[in-house]
């Protein structure tokens, strides 16, 4: 009993994290308390292997990455189409805050934010995965390294690349917008 | 965050698209949590194993009925043993096998106590 409050105390201490890494690393809120119950149950399992040389956070981060492989592995199988994370209904982008800006620079953000995650979900799972512990998470490359099992130089080389092949797809889609634009005027 | 902010104006398209993009990757989501997911996490928890405690005799109890397996056929192929080379080597391989079996009985006797 006392070691499922404690644990209770583990989940609520996490929840935060292992929701919006998952939620940003499928993309999609479909199933989101299912797979964020996956993640605490292995770690539960795994605590008696677990030896401590690592943080629990670091250790959760791995877990959650593995079940979000498993997610998309999952929806490969069945070759369904999913509710995306800009989608009208459930696009979390609506609620960030921009308390500053005007309305239509709150458009444009937001339609912005969109392209980005979007071209988030055209990225390998690795380049994915990666630039979402560094940036939305703010690991360190040792820790990204850790929980994925990877040298450092490859977390590196994984990071550079996929953020370059984000800014050349919002590079080319801005370009095709600006096209678009010129022709309508026309 | 990881990259230091940069006076807007003195940047050139490449790099302001690379601060908005960094920008947008450092958005972080605020997903909708159950108010009760911990505690349904917790009810999910598997019950772990209770460690018996009471040791179990299962091995030594068959070692025991083996040995005495072992020396019943030991006796009962005695008298078909002499001047018969097969019932000679089958008494040779039991008889090896009842002193192997004394052996480790010992041994994990002693290591028992």
């Amino acid at each position: 009993m006392h070691t499922d409050l404690t644990f209770e105390q583990v989940v609520r201490d996490h929840q935060d994290m292992v929701f919006r890494t998952l939620l940003r690393l499928t993309g999609t809120r479909e199933h989101l308390d299912d797979l964020a119950q996956d993640v605490f149950l292995r770690l539960y399992r795994a605590l008696p292997s677990f030896r401590g040389e690592a943080l629990i956070t670091t250790y959760l981060y791995r877990i959650a990455v593995n079940v979000a492989q498993d997610e998309w592995k999952r929806r490969r199988r069945e070759d369904r189409t999913h509710t995306s994370l800009s989608d009208d209904t459930s696009g979390w982008e609506d609620r960030l805050p921009h308390p500053d800006r005007n309305a239509e620079q709150q458009i444009e953000e937001r339609e912005f934010q969109q392209s980005v995650e979007e071209q988030l979900r055209r990225l390998s799972h690795i380049e994915r995965t990666i630039i979402v512990l560094y940036h939305q998470e703010e690991r360190t490359y040792e820790q990204i390294a850790y929980a994925l099992g990877l040298p450092i130089g490859t977390v590196r080389t994984h990071l550079h690349r996929g953020r370059k092949k984000l800014r050349e797809a919002l590079q080319q889609r801005q370009i095709q917008e600006r096209r678009a634009t010129c022709t309508t005027n026309q | 965050m990881h990259d230091e902010p940069v006076n807007q104006h003195d940047l050139s398209p490449a790099e302001h698209l690379d601060q908005r993009i960094i920008r947008a990757l450092e958005a972080v989501p605020e997903p909708q949590i159950p108010a009760d997911f911990a505690a349904r996490v917790a009810r999910q928890l598997p019950t772990r194993r209770p460690v018996s405690l009471t040791p179990t005799h299962y091995g030594h109890n068959a070692m025991l009925v083996s040995m005495v397996a072992t020396l019943a056929a030991l006796i009962a192929l005695a008298p078909h043993a002499t001047g018969h080379a097969t019932f000679d080597l089958l008494e040779w391989l039991l008889f090896a096998q009842f002193i192997l079996l004394a052996v480790w009985f010992s041994v994990r006797r002693h290591s028992l106590r």
